[in-house]
């Protein structure tokens, strides 16, 4: 018996495709020929049918209660951190978790002066190319007003940060501003530049981000009610 | 923002897949829906999706590293990660599946770790390999008990238990697996295949 000449097709046998569901597929076809004369192969699909079947009703382990609260608990300790602690998986003390911020801010910013400086890329057949009206930006608008709001916020609970923070948080600003003036320069020699358009978006929505992370932090201080940190969330949506 | 895309589902019942009420369009959109609630802070909604899907998890994981104390840990750090990451979740695959993808990267890693400490040879799950030799076996009895059945999976090497769990115990097809393992669906039936022979060998010992 060439019961080899069959191994792939057992365990799609066992999990129930027929050659009849498949247009008579020929091998299935071949191997249910050869199955119905080999008692070997028969006990093979029967063990193998048998422990699927069992595999199948195997019992459901339940997580107990106390998993959910320390994950809760987990999550709500990572909301209070800073949002450069967040997006570092908290791993870093604070001052560390900073200056990292600040250096990717910086390294973002030498990118874009980098990418500025190459020679133009070729001409591509590209509608937006061939396109004498500027590129839109529609999600512009819509970062901007969430900034002029949650600058707004911003400055009004600033004073409840420590000094050491408020100066981090002052300087990752300027930073990101210079990368969405630079951004918008781009845009103003080359408007169809898709680079230059992911450029500003990317660069708005970090400052989104950090206002947001601003203004959070003012409000965990205590110093500050619920409401900018809501008003915050209302406004990214 | 968000790509709806048509691929199948998975609703999250083994075997009842194809029996399910909602249709895969229902299934995706509630799957980005409660990713944007998680996403915008929404207290309840992580929890939502932590009830949907621990459950199930948590039998896989138990099943895969063997111990329960491990498994909750490990089953901790996956809904942590997943809580990061839910902000890169597009609707690719279905919610459930990327989160078995989390967590069968934890537990792969958590194995391939202990094996590393324990100067283990490991196991690549995308090398076909050539399987060990399996001695033919008498029949395997014809009622096989859930007990003996449980304590031949934790004997299998760690490639084919997870394709196997998740293949005859938790109802993925082989594509899902291949998604959610890394792997390629042919790997993903020759290690369903090893896994079979090598339990049916165990068993008929």
């Amino acid at each position: 018996m060439n019961c080899q000449l069959y191994d792939d097709l057992l365990d799609d046998y066992v999990d129930g495709v027929r050659a009849a569901d498949y247009g008579n597929d020929a091998r299935m076809a071949a191997f249910e020929r050869h199955l119905a004369q080999c008692a070997q192969c028969q006990a093979v699909v029967a063990d193998l049918t048998s422990i699927r079947i069992v595999a199948s009703t195997l019992d459901r382990q339940i997580p107990p209660p106390r998993l959910w609260a320390k994950i809760a608990s987990s999550l709500d300790e990572r909301q209070r951190q800073p949002w450069w602690q967040r997006q570092l998986g908290g791993a870093l003390s604070p001052w560390v978790a900073g200056a990292v911020a600040a250096s990717i801010a910086l390294l973002l910013v030498a990118g874009l002066w980098q990418q500025w400086k190459q020679p133009a890329p070729e001409p591509q057949q590209d509608i937006s190319a061939l396109s004498s009206e500027p590129a839109a930006v529609p999600a512009e608008q819509h970062y901007e007003q969430a900034i002029a709001g949650l600058q707004q916020l911003a400055d009004a609970h600033n004073a409840a940060l420590d000094p050491a923070t408020r100066a981090v948080l002052t300087q990752n600003l300027a930073v990101i501003d210079r990368a969405i003036n630079e951004s918008r320069e781009a845009l103003v020699q080359e408007p169809a530049s898709t680079l230059a358009q992911e450029s500003l978006l990317d660069a708005l929505e970090t400052k989104v981000a950090l206002l947001q992370d601003t203004v959070a932090l003012a409000s965990d201080t205590g110093a500050v009610a619920d409401e900018p940190a809501d008003a915050a969330r209302e406004l990214n949506q | 923002m968000f790509r709806f895309v048509t691929s199948p589902p998975f609703d999250g019942q083994r075997g009842q897949r194809s029996a399910s009420s909602k249709q895969p369009g229902d299934v995706r959109t509630a799957d980005l829906e409660l990713a944007a609630r998680c996403r915008a802070g929404d207290a309840g909604a992580f929890e939502e999706l932590y009830r949907q899907h621990a459950r199930r998890l948590f039998s896989l994981v138990v099943r895969m590293i063997g111990s329960v104390d491990d498994a909750e840990d490990l089953l901790q750090e996956v809904f942590l990660q997943a809580h990061r990451k839910l902000s890169g979740f597009r609707g690719d695959s279905a919610l459930g599946t990327w989160l078995y993808r989390l967590t069968m990267n934890h537990c792969l890693d958590h194995l391939r770790g202990r094996q590393a400490r324990m100067n283990r040879a490991t196991e690549s799950l995308d090398e076909e390999g050539a399987d060990e030799p399996i001695a033919p076996a008498a029949a395997v009895p014809a009622q096989v008990s859930r007990l003996d059945l449980e304590r031949a999976i934790k004997m299998l090497p760690d490639g084919a238990r997870a394709a196997f769990l998740l293949h005859d115990v938790e109802g993925f097809e082989h594509r899902e697996i291949a998604q959610i393992l890394g792997i390629s669906e042919g790997t993903s039936k020759s290690q369903v295949h090893k896994a079979r022979m090598k339990l049916r060998a165990i068993l008929s010992r």
